[in-house]
Parts: structure tokens; C-alpha cells; sequence
């Protein structure tokens, strides 16, 4: 994040200079390597990353300067005006081969058990660049293996290429330092030191960046190959931050594996370990399966969900507008707040609405760097869409209102994010006890509780079109949802527009 | 042509008292140019003077000291730093060594001039580890130097400050290369840094700093004293001046020997040297510390000590160490010996250095235990050709050009070593 300030403050002066017979302008004091990244020219690089200083390790990144001697490495090299580089060139290609032949010298090359294949450099450019006759016919190095260097982390120091990421992403972004290089030579081994651990919530940022495997991530490993899944941009749920993330799943097993970051203003390449474990309550067994109402004789049953829809229709025109009540969870999308106010406040009438928060939230808490104490994705669009209505805006707790709002008919918009909530357990267990409610939710946790005697399944946020507001009023885009993991599972704009559907025909 | 063998450096040698501030100053024109720059000297007279020299650095390099002063920002305000690179470690090297031990107050009074000239107040001497002798010699000379009013505040009364400390590191190779040894007087592992910035701009501190050979120092009190043309009556048009060489091998003189430059290699090895010990003959010559590539006798002949003869046989002056070697040497040994310390001495940074150096001495493992193949004596020279010029210090280089040499020189005797068994008397 410190880099794109840091790239803002540039002076406006601009240079051109010429990249593979491409004219680039480029800002003054932009480095070759940025200015290829960021007008889509690929130079091969382990080392450099954009949210990261220079290291200049790798010595991957070699290109040719006309006029000039030697190769230069494009990550610490300066743009100057009128200035021909080229990385096209049978020398430059012939450094690139050896640069990766020097990478694979004491590498274990036990891709068939590294959770990195598939999305690993050296394969990348062992396809790209790479000598497909290894000279190297001497036993190699050893290394220790895996090492517990974090509650997330398992350390492989002999996949490890030494390129420095990891130790630069401990000083500079999390500025923690517990990693170094020890030792010298062929002998160096990346560690923590003696008395460090890597505890903070950013450790699987370290596997984003590990360009190898020796960081894997002790929530992925050994759980899929990475070219079976596949993956969707999303926001993460996580908190009011709002983080750009990918999601990664098996959509043909229904069932989703890992979220990762996404470049973008709100996050820039990182994200918390905490956001990265929104995708679980997305699985199948997490999940609520089918709507449920009673029969006649008051006990529960698995029905459709017209026979949901249609026994909630009954309910509501069985109590009085004023006996209704409304509890919503702040992580749900605008566009779901919308219809759903749209039907059943300026429809309906009701004006018993109240927020569904977490009641022992510390909204101000904030670690620095992303997460926020504010555990809900889309605060800001709830209060903006009860002001829309005409409804105070203020963020609040509403469940002890809601109890003694005397409430005879209440539909709840759970919280999706169960393990943000620790009282979410108990709050189902008192909000049980009121007279009617119908709890519209993705957790199999509702279920369990036998006092509700109606349940929607909804889709997860994976699974749905729609916005989520951060923090700042930032818009996130929920764009590309996966098939719902649950057949009978919808979004709230498709509840509310049947229960909406069946009210206006009913009449 | 004055004296032939002219002291400029080791002016002391052999005095009583040799290293004492007392011996410098009454015997060796001690502090007087330091005198003379405080005096009246501007910084910018103080930088021609030695510009004109042609003075070079004498770490191995060789690059042009006045320029390399020059390149330290003018106008910039805020702290600058001197400091005198007394790592010596290539291996065959102990001139500096020498050097302290015996005229340490020129050393201090070239700093104190050099100082002055680029504008820096804080000076240090960076000292190998090993040289724990040596050090207490600089120590007691700074000491020396202060009390005298040498060193401290508003010297001489001109109102230039100069304080001098003295650190070492941990004793290791790189950090003789000058952003490796910034990185370790920062306190930090001892390893050399992405240029640019160099560091004249950007150095100890991220301020301008200039790193200069102890020996490359110890040349300027003489240069400030006598002018650059005097100084440039020895040596060669490019290479001016004289050059304090550490001869070793199996000579009847071996030892440490200043002469001026462009000297004939058969006079060192046979005057200063002492000629070969009985018995043997010449069978190689490594000219110029470890890194320097070997040269056969037949490259030897007609050899001057001067940048300009090495370079023309592919070779380099390096740090002035002359290794003799004798017919009774094993080259696959030595070449091990050799590959083994940069390997050892790689910092682990850059891959090609990292793994390179690590790869070469795994295949003379392979040499010297004969498990090798014997293409892989050939491969010794491909993977060091790949290592050359592309990392950020020059190890790597370091350690690929002796390489490439000797396989290109001697490849015979390392095939029929290879191809002899067993028999190495290392096993």
C-alpha cells in the first residue's frame, strides 16, 4: 500500500522510452520493470513484487539495454527518456534459461507432492524459458522440511528459491520481522529466528507470495490439485473493509477450497487469515438445505420453496402490520436490502425494524493494516438503505428492542458469517421463543434449533449477484456467483420477490 | 628516473618505533599534509590534486580514486561518511595488514585528508575480524592521532571536524566489497546491496559515503606533500605511483614488497622474492589474489605489475596478491581450494552466485573423489561463463573467471586427474 502512494506522489513529468520496439510513457523515476507490469509486457521475475520494495535477488529479470555492456535487471532499473530495451533478444532468453537452471540447482523438484503445482513459477517458466536438458547431474543440497513457522504456515526451506519475498513482506508490510535468511551460500535457509513466531493474521499472505512451494497454507494442503478448481472474483464478508478476493471452488462437488486476494485500491495485494476462512460455511454440510415449515399439527417439515413462501404469505396476513417485525444482519447485499424493504416496509408498513449485530462487537477496532472491528461487510448499506425508507440509520444492536418490541411475526436476515458471531448460538435460542419467526439463513445452524418453525435457505455470498458498501461508501461487486451449493438455496431479491409474488395474488 | 625502488606507502618500515605517531611524524613527513590542506586547501584542490595523480584504487578495482571522490554530492546538507576498507581477505592478499602494522598514522592522515575533500566529519575503519594484532595497532594510532589533535574537533584550528572509530565484523569475505561492508557496520548480516544508488549518493546511513582501500589511502599524505607529478614519475602513465604487493609461494623471500608499478614480474619474483626454493620450478602464477585468472610461465614472460599488462593477458593486478605457483602443486586441488572459499564466501543473495559457486565445488567434489563424470570438468567453465556478470557484486565473477581459467589452461592435468583413480594425497 505504501508503494501506491508512493506512486501517486511521483511528479507529474512523464518519460518515453522503448520496451520490444513499443513506445511506453511512462512517469519519471518508474522503473522498466513497472512500466512492463503495468502496460501488460511480461519479464520473467521471482523477487520483485509490486507491493514490495526491491530486493534485486533473483537475477531473473534480465534484459538488454542497447549500448550498454551487461544485462541489467529490469526491477531496479530506471526508464530514461529515449532509452531501447528489450528482453526478446537470444541473449536475453539465453540468461533467462540459465537464470532458471541456477534456480533448479539444489531444488527437490517433488512437484507430484507440492500443493504449488499448478500455480508454481518455476513450472511457469520451466515451460517458458527453461533448458530442457539439465546440466546439473551432482547430488544436492539438503534442507530442513516441514518446518511449523505459524498456526497457518508450513515451511519447506529446500523448494525455498531465496528470493526474499517473505522476509521483505515480515518488514514491510506486517513489520514483524520474524523472518530471515540464515547462512550463506548455497547453505542459506529462510527461518524465523530463534525467539519469533509468524502469529499475526496476515500469514497467508506469505503463501500468495511465495513464487515456490515452500510456504503452503495448513487450511489448503493436500486438500485439491489447483487445477480442478476454479475461481470467481468476489468481496470478501469478513469485515467492513471489504477486500477484493477470489474465490476458489469445485463447483461439480460443490464445494469451495480456499479466498485469496485480488489486487485492488481497497486491499492491494494482501488479505487477513480471518477473511481467508469465509469460504467454509459455504460448503455443503455447513449449509441449510431446504426450506422447512409446520403442518397443520404444528410439526416441522421439509417443503418446497413455493410451500415456504406461501406459508410465510399466511402468517403475514394473519397478525396485524404493526405485530411485524423485521431483524436484519448487516452482510447482506444492497440490492437485497432494497427489495426486501421495498416489500415489507413501504409495501407492507412495517416499521419494526431492527439490526441483527453482534451484540460484543468493538466497531473502532482496527489492526493497522485491513481488518476492522466491524465484522459485517455491508454496515454502511444497511444504514443507507434504511434511510432510504425513512427508518433510523443509526448502527446499533437491535435484538434486546426487538424481544421487548412484543413482535408477534418476525422475519430475520441471519448473519452468514457464523464464526464472527459468537453469540449467534444464543441469540438463536432467544429468538426462538418469540411467537412466529421465519429465519432466512445459509447455516444448518438455524435447523438445529427445533423452536423455528420456518426456514428459507439462502445463497451465500459467493453465490450472488449484488453490492456490498465498505467502510469508506466504497463500492464492492459481487459479479460472478458460482451455482449455489444448495439446490434450494436463493438470494433475498428472489425470496422477496415470490413472497411479494404470492401477497399481490393472494389479494 | 629517480631511486628505482621509492617508499611511498611503507616509509616507516624498519624504523624503531616503527608505527608510532613520534617515528611518523619526525621521520616520514608525518601530519605535514594534513597541515597543508587545513592550511588553505579547498576541497575542491584537495580532489584535483589527487585526480591529477591518476591515483587508483588499490582494493582491486583499480577505479580512479579522485573520481570516485567526486562523485559525492556537493551541496547536499547533513551527514557524509569516510571509511577506510581494511577487510582484506582475498586470499594471498596481506597488504593492508602489513600496512598497519607498520605505518598506520599515514593511513589515518590520508582519511583525515579524504575527509575533508568530500565533506565528511565521521570516518571508520572497517577491519577484517582476523587481524586482532593489527587492530590493536590501529586502535592505539587513533588514539595517538587524537591525542596529538589530529583527530576531533575544529583540527588544527581550521574548524573541520573529523572523528575517527574503528569496527570490525564477524571476518568475512564480501564484506571487503563496499556495500556489503556498509551493510555490516549498519549492524545489519554482512551482505552487498542493489545499486543503484551507489554509495557516494546513497551509502552508510543512506548518506554519501565513500569506501576507500586502506592502501589507496595511505597514498594521499605523499600525493598532497609532493604533487601529482612527482607521484607520477613512478609507474606507468595509467597506472602512476608504486603498489604494495604480498608475494607467497615457494620462494626463498616471500612476504610483502613495494615497488613502483609497471615493475618487471621476473625482478619481484626473483629480487624482492628471492627467486624460486631449490628444487622447484614455476608452474603458474596467480597474479593478482584468488579471483585474478591464473597465468601459465609462458604468459609470465615480458609481465609487468601494472593494470594495464593484466588486462591485456586477461588477467587483473587485483589486490597486488602475486601467488606462486610451484610444480609440485596439484591444480585440481588448488582450483578446489580455490571454488571451496567462494562458496564459502558467497553471501547467498543473487541465484547465479548462490548456486553457481555451491555447483562448482560440488563438481570438484566430485574431481577430487573422482565420482564425477568427465564432462563435468568441461561444465565447470559453462556454468561459470553463466554466473559471470549478472549479480549485484562481482563474487560471482570472482569466482567464474579463476575458473574459467584454469580449466581453459589446464585441462589436461585435470582430465588425467580425474581419469588417475585414486592416489590424491588429500584423501
Amino acid at each position: 500500500m505504501s508503494q501506491e502512494s508512493q506512486v501517486t506522489q511521483l511528479p507529474k513529468e512523464t518519460i518515453t522510452f522503448n520496451l520490444n520496439d513499443r513506445d511506453i510513457t511512462v512517469p519519471k523515476g518508474t522503473t522498466v520493470m513497472e512500466a512492463a507490469h503495468r502496460n501488460d509486457v511480461y519479464i520473467p521475475h521471482f523477487c520483485w513484487h509490486p507491493g514490495l520494495s526491491i530486493a534485486g535477488v533473483c537475477r531473473f529479470c534480465l534484459v538488454k539495454v542497447d549500448n550498454r555492456p551487461k544485462l541489467e535487471i529490469a526491477c531496479n532499473l530506471q526508464a530514461t527518456p529515449g532509452m531501447k530495451v528489450s528482453t526478446l533478444l537470444p541473449e536475453v532468453k539465453e540468461a533467462h534459461k540459465w537464470a532458471l537452471e541456477f534456480h533448479l540447482v539444489n531444488h527437490p523438484l517433488d512437484c507430484p507432492i507440492c500443493d504449488q503445482a499448478g500455480e508454481c513459477k518455476l513450472q511457469d517458466f520451466y515451460m517458458e524459458v527453461g533448458k530442457y536438458k539439465s546440466e546439473m547431474d551432482r547430488p544436492k543440497v539438503l534442507k530442513p522440511k516441514a518446518l511449523n513457522v505459524g498456526s497457518e504456515l508450513v515451511l519447506d526451506t529446500e523448494r525455498c528459491i531465496l528470493c526474499d519475498r517473505c522476509v521483505r513482506f515480515e518488514q514491510e508490510v506486517t513489520k514483524t520481522g520474524a523472518l530471515g535468511i540464515f547462512n550463506r551460500g548455497d547453505r542459506a535457509i529462510v527461518g524465523t529466528y530463534p525467539d519469533k513466531k509468524i502469529e499475526h493474521n496476515y500469514q497467508d499472505n506469505l503463501v500468495d507470495i511465495c513464487p515456490v512451494g515452500a510456504f503452503t497454507s495448513r487450511d489448503f494442503r493436500f486438500k485439491q490439485r489447483v487445477w480442478f478448481l476454479k475461481d470467481k472474483p468476489a468481496v470478501c464478508p469478513g469485515c467492513s473493509t471489504g477486500c477484493h478476493v477470489n474465490v476458489y471452488a469445485k463447483p461439480e462437488v460443490r464445494t469451495y477450497f480456499r479466498v485469496k486476494p485480488r489486487e485492488s485500491a481497497v486491499n492491494s495485494h494482501w488479505m487477513c487469515d480471518t477473511g481467508r476462512k469465509t469460504y467454509k460455511h459455504l460448503n455443503q454440510d455447513q449449509r441449510l438445505r431446504f426450506p422447512v415449515a409446520t403442518d397443520t399439527t404444528g410439526k416441522r417439515k421439509r417443503v418446497s420453496t413455493a410451500e415456504a413462501v406461501a406459508s410465510l404469505v399466511a402468517q403475514l396476513r394473519s397478525v396485524a402490520v404493526q405485530d411485524v417485525a423485521l431483524l436484519v444482519s448487516p452482510q447482506y447485499t444492497c440490492e437485497e436490502y432494497a427489495a426486501f424493504f421495498d416489500f415489507f416496509v413501504k409495501k407492507l408498513g412495517v416499521t419494526k425494524v431492527f439490526q441483527w449485530r453482534e451484540p460484543t462487537e468493538k466497531l473502532e477496532e482496527f489492526d493497522g493494516l485491513l481488518y476492522r472491528g466491524d465484522h459485517n461487510p455491508n454496515t454502511f448499506g444497511l444504514s443507507e438503505a434504511l434511510a432510504k425508507v425513512g427508518l433510523p440509520k443509526d448502527v446499533k444492536n437491535g435484538f434486546d428492542d426487538l424481544a421487548r418490541s412484543g413482535a408477534k411475526l418476525v422475519v430475520a436476515l441471519a448473519p452468514e458469517i457464523g464464526f464472527q458471531f459468537p453469540s449467534l448460538e444464543s441469540q438463536f435460542q432467544r429468538l426462538s421463543e418469540l411467537p412466529f419467526v421465519s429465519v432466512w439463513t445459509t447455516s444448518a445452524a438455524a435447523y438445529n434449533v427445533q423452536a423455528f418453525k420456518h426456514l428459507l435457505p439462502l445463497k451465500g455470498f459467493a453465490e450472488k449477484r449484488g453490492s456490498f458498501l465498505n467502510y469508506q461508501g466504497k463500492v464492492g461487486e459481487l459479479a460472478h456467483p458460482f451455482p449455489a451449493a444448495v439446490d434450494d438455496a436463493h438470494d433475498v431479491v428472489e425470496v422477496v420477490t415470490a413472497v411479494a409474488d404470492v401477497w399481490a395474488h393472494a389479494l | 628516473m629517480s631511486e628505482a625502488k621509492p617508499k611511498i606507502i611503507l616509509r616507516t618500515e624498519g624504523l624503531p618505533d616503527q608505527r608510532s605517531i613520534k617515528t611518523y611524524v619526525d621521520k616520514a613527513e608525518g601530519y605535514t599534509a594534513v597541515r597543508k590542506v587545513l592550511g588553505g586547501l579547498s576541497r575542491e584542490q584537495v580532489i584535483e590534486e589527487v585526480k591529477q595523480s591518476g591515483l587508483r584504487g588499490r582494493g582491486g578495482a583499480g577505479f580512479l580514486t579522485g573520481l570516485k571522490w567526486s562523485f559525492v554530492p556537493k551541496d547536499m546538507p547533513g551527514p557524509k561518511y569516510l571509511i577506510c576498507n581494511n577487510d582484506e581477505s582475498e586470499p594471498g592478499t596481506f597488504k593492508d595488514r602489513y600496512i598497519c602494522a607498520v605505518n598506520p598514522h599515514q593511513v589515518i592522515e590520508g582519511m583525515i585528508i579524504a575527509a575533508y575533500a568530500i565533506g565528511a566529519n565521521k570516518g571508520y575503519i572497517y577491519t577484517r575480524w582476523e587481524f586482532q594484532e593489527e587492530i590493536g595497532y590501529l586502535e592505539t594510532a587513533i588514539k595517538e592521532a587524537y591525542e596529538a589533535g589530529f583527530l576531533g574537533k575544529n583540527l588544527l584550528g581550521s574548524g573541520f571536524d573529523f572523528e575517527l572509530d574503528h569496527y570490525s565484523g564477524a571476518g568475512a569475505y564480501i564484506c571487503g566489497e563496499e556495500t556489503g561492508l556498509i551493510s555490516s557496520l549498519e549492524g545489519k548480516k554482512g551482505q552487498p546491496k542493489v545499486k543503484p544508488p551507489f554509495p557516494a549518493v546513497s551509502g552508510y546511513l543512506g548518506r554519501p559515503t565513500i569506501v576507500n582501500n586502506t592502501e589507496t589511502l595511505a597514498n594521499v599524505p605523499w600525493i598532497i606533500n609532493h604533487g601529482p607529478k612527482a607521484f607520477r614519475q613512478w609507474g606507468t602513465e595509467k597506472s602512476p605511483g608504486t603498489k604494495v604487493f604480498s608475494i607467497s609461494g615457494a620462494l626463498n623471500k616471500p612476504g610483502v614488497y613495494e615497488v613502483p608499478l609497471g615493475y618487471p614480474f621476473e625482478s619481484l619474483l626473483n629480487d624482492e622474492g628471492g627467486g624460486m626454493q631449490a628444487g622447484r620450478s614455476l608452474k603458474a602464477l596467480i597474479p593478482g589474489g584468488a579471483s585474478a585468472p591464473v597465468l601459465t610461465p609462458t604468459e609470465c614472460e615480458g609481465l609487468t605489475m601494472d593494470y594495464e599488462a593484466m588486462a591485456q593477458r586477461g588477467t587483473m593486478l587485483g589486490s597486488g596478491a602475486v601467488i606462486i605457483i610451484d610444480d609440485r602443486q596439484s591444480i585440481a586441488e588448488l582450483l578446489k581450494v580455490t571454488i571451496d572459499f567462494f562458496a564459502h564466501e558467497s553471501c547467498g543473495q543473487c541465484t547465479p552466485c548462490r548456486e553457481g559457486t555451491g555447483w562448482l565445488n560440488n563438481i570438484m567434489d566430485g574431481i577430487l573423489d573422482r565420482s564425477a563424470k568427465p564432462d563435468n570438468i568441461e561444465r565447470l567453465r559453462t556454468v561459470s561463463r553463466n554466473m559471470g556478470g549478472k549479480t549485484i557484486c562481482a563474487l560471482s565473477d570472482a569466482c567464474a573467471m579463476p575458473v574459467m581459467a584454469f580449466v581453459q589452461k589446464f585441462s589436461d592435468e585435470l582430465h588425467a586427474y580425474l581419469a588417475a583413480g585414486s592416489g590424491s594425497h588429500r584423501q
